[in-house]
This record gives C-alpha cells, sequence and structure tokens, in this order.
C-alpha cells in the first residue's frame, strides 16, 4: 500500500484500520507497522477527528419512549380473545335459541289444553299412583 | 452478508407474541435508531417518531421476515434512513436552529468536566448538522453506526468510491470546522 492510498483510507474511515475495508487492513497495517512517517502522521490526524466526533453525546433514553414501543408491539391473545371472533356470534346465536325455546316452553304452560275427554288422552294422573305401582308389578309378575 | 443474522431468532420470537423478544428488540434497536436519527434529523423529538415508526414496522413485518435476502439490521436502517428522508424533504432543508442541536445533548449540568463534554458534544452536533445531507448521512451510517463500507454503500445507492468520497469531503469539512473553534486544537497534519 502507498502512503497516498493510505492517507485517502484514513481520511474516509478514520484512524481504527478496524473500520477500513477488510481487503485493506492488512496492508495497511504492515505500513503502519513499517514506521512509515507519512501513515502515522495520517492515523494521528483521523484520531484527532474520531476523538471529536465520539465528543457527540446524544440524550439518555426516554424510559417513557420505551415503554410507548414496548406497547405498540402485538400482544400475545389471551384463550378467550383468540376465540372472541366467532365465540360472540356463537353466543348471539345460543341465546337467541335459548330464547326461542323458553318463550315456547312458556306459552305452552299459560294456555290452557282444549277439554278432551280422558278415552282421548289417557294420563297417569287419572289413577293413583298405588294403581300403577300395582299394575306394573302385577305385569312383571306376569313375565 | 451470507452469515448467520443475529436478528433472524428474534423475529421468529417477536412473531409468536413473546413479550421477552419484544424487549429485547427494543434494547438492542432502539438506541441505534435513535442515535441515527438524531444525528441524521438533528432533532430528538423528530427522532423518537422515527424510532416509534420503525418499530411498528418492525412488529408488522416480523412474522413474515425472510432471512437471507438482507440482514435485518440493514433492512432496518434503510426503513429509518426513509423516514428521515421523508422528514427532511417535508422540512425542506430547515437549518437547525440552537436549540434544536441543544436538544441532542446530554446536558447534565454541576461539574467542570460535564459541562466541558457537553460543550464540546455541542460543537460537534453544530460541525455535524452544518454538513451536507448525503455527506452527514455517510460519516452517521459508516462511523456512527458502525455499517460496513458495503451495507453503508448499498443504503445510500451509490458506489463504495462514491462512498468513500463523500466521507473524505465530510472529514476534511468537519475538520476545519471544528479546528476554527477555539479550545481545539487541530494536529499539524494538512488536509489531503
Amino acid at each position: 500500500m502507498t502512503p497516498e492510498r493510505f492517507a485517502y483510507l484514513a481520511d474516509a474511515y478514520g484512524a481504527n484500520l478496524e473500520r477500513w475495508p477488510l481487503a485493506e487492513q492488512g496492508a495497511a497495517q504492515a505500513l503502519l507497522n513499517s514506521g512509515n512517517a507519512s501513515a502515522r502522521e495520517a492515523v494521528h490526524a483521523a484520531g484527532w477527528l474520531d476523538a471529536q466526533l465520539d465528543s457527540h453525546q446524544l440524550a439518555f433514553l426516554d424510559p417513557a419512549l420505551t415503554r410507548k414501543i414496548r406497547q405498540s408491539a402485538p400482544r400475545r391473545a389471551s384463550f378467550w380473545s383468540r376465540y372472541a371472533g366467532w365465540l360472540s356470534p356463537a353466543g348471539l346465536v345460543g341465546v337467541g335459541i335459548a330464547g326461542i325455546v323458553t318463550g315456547m316452553l312458556v306459552a305452552s304452560m299459560s294456555v290452557p289444553l282444549p277439554m278432551v275427554s280422558a278415552e282421548v288422552l289417557p294420563s297417569v294422573f287419572d289413577q293413583g299412583d298405588a294403581q300403577v305401582i300395582f299394575s306394573v308389578n302385577a305385569e312383571d309378575t306376569e313375565q | 452478508m451470507k452469515d448467520t443474522d443475529p436478528d433472524v431468532e428474534l423475529l421468529a420470537r417477536i412473531s409468536n407474541n413473546e413479550p421477552a423478544a419484544v424487549n429485547e428488540m427494543v434494547t438492542r434497536k432502539l438506541p441505534r435508531l435513535l442515535a441515527l436519527a438524531s444525528r441524521i434529523l438533528g432533532d430528538a423529538d423528530e427522532a423518537k417518531d422515527v424510532a416509534q415508526e420503525s418499530f411498528l414496522r418492525i412488529w408488522r413485518h416480523a412474522a413474515s421476515w425472510r432471512s437471507g435476502e438482507a440482514r435485518f439490521d440493514t433492512w432496518l436502517h434503510r426503513v429509518a434512513l426513509n423516514l428521515c428522508h421523508d422528514r427532511l424533504r417535508r422540512r425542506k432543508e430547515r437549518p437547525l436552529s440552537d436549540d434544536d442541536t441543544a436538544a441532542l445533548v446530554d446536558t447534565t449540568p454541576s461539574l467542570d468536566e460535564q459541562l466541558e463534554a457537553a460543550d464540546r458534544s455541542a460543537r460537534m452536533a453544530a460541525a455535524l448538522a452544518a454538513l451536507p445531507e448525503r455527506q452527514r448521512e455517510a460519516i452517521v451510517l459508516q462511523y456512527y453506526q458502525e455499517l460496513s463500507n458495503i451495507d453503508a454503500a448499498a443504503l445510500m445507492n451509490i458506489s463504495v468510491e462514491a462512498l468513500e468520497s463523500l466521507l473524505s469531503r465530510a472529514r476534511r469539512q468537519l475538520r476545519s470546522q471544528l479546528a476554527d473553534t477555539p479550545g481545539l486544537a487541530r494536529p499539524g497534519r494538512g488536509t489531503s
């Protein structure tokens, strides 16, 4: 590497050879190690500017900003929120059906049955409990 | 470019909505994004806005991120840089006021050393702000953000040679500007 090339790279990349293009680092280090005065001077001048650049401080991180950014991230969905999309319509339908069924039940209980004869509509209420039990037992014994 | 991208695994965890991964990404990238935007824009509040917008893009793209095309950090720099460009365009190259420059500096007062450091920092911020936009961008990407010359050139859509030219001119201007500042002695070597 020529001292001119070295000075050009120091002007562009600064004094730290590790920040130079990888392919040039070895040759640059070799030139510096050889004690080349021009190369040393270039590094010295670049180092001065690096120190100025490093003096540029930035404001501390604002915790409120950090919090705000964290909160802007998508959150893990809970079990209920994961199924909320189809659970709520399904729930509405379920409630609707339950309402209809309840309504039908209440209506059927409040409307008196038409008077029909016992022959048409036999009922267990037409006979006493004892009779039912006895008749069932009688059937069992017959079998 | 082909080596393992250290951010890919973190992105996968973010796409699974892991809160710890979100925290780690913020810790890892927020200082870099703020540093980039602050130095490009010269305005701390605008830099915060850019950082927030950049993170929204991260959250949006985490699930669909495909490794191998570009390093995530380079992509993120491109996103932030584009957001900075938008703001600079809107601002129409409004020169930095003293207030803007002061906002970039940690002005913790009290000790003389701290005051002196703050003073030097303010001078450096002013010198940086006075650079032409492209030169400032080159210095910020290569020096402060520590991107490789290839990545920085790619982000700026220029060749490595053009980047080196911008860097040289930027450093030369900074040197002459800072050398004129009282109390900052410049080493003997002239500019090349």
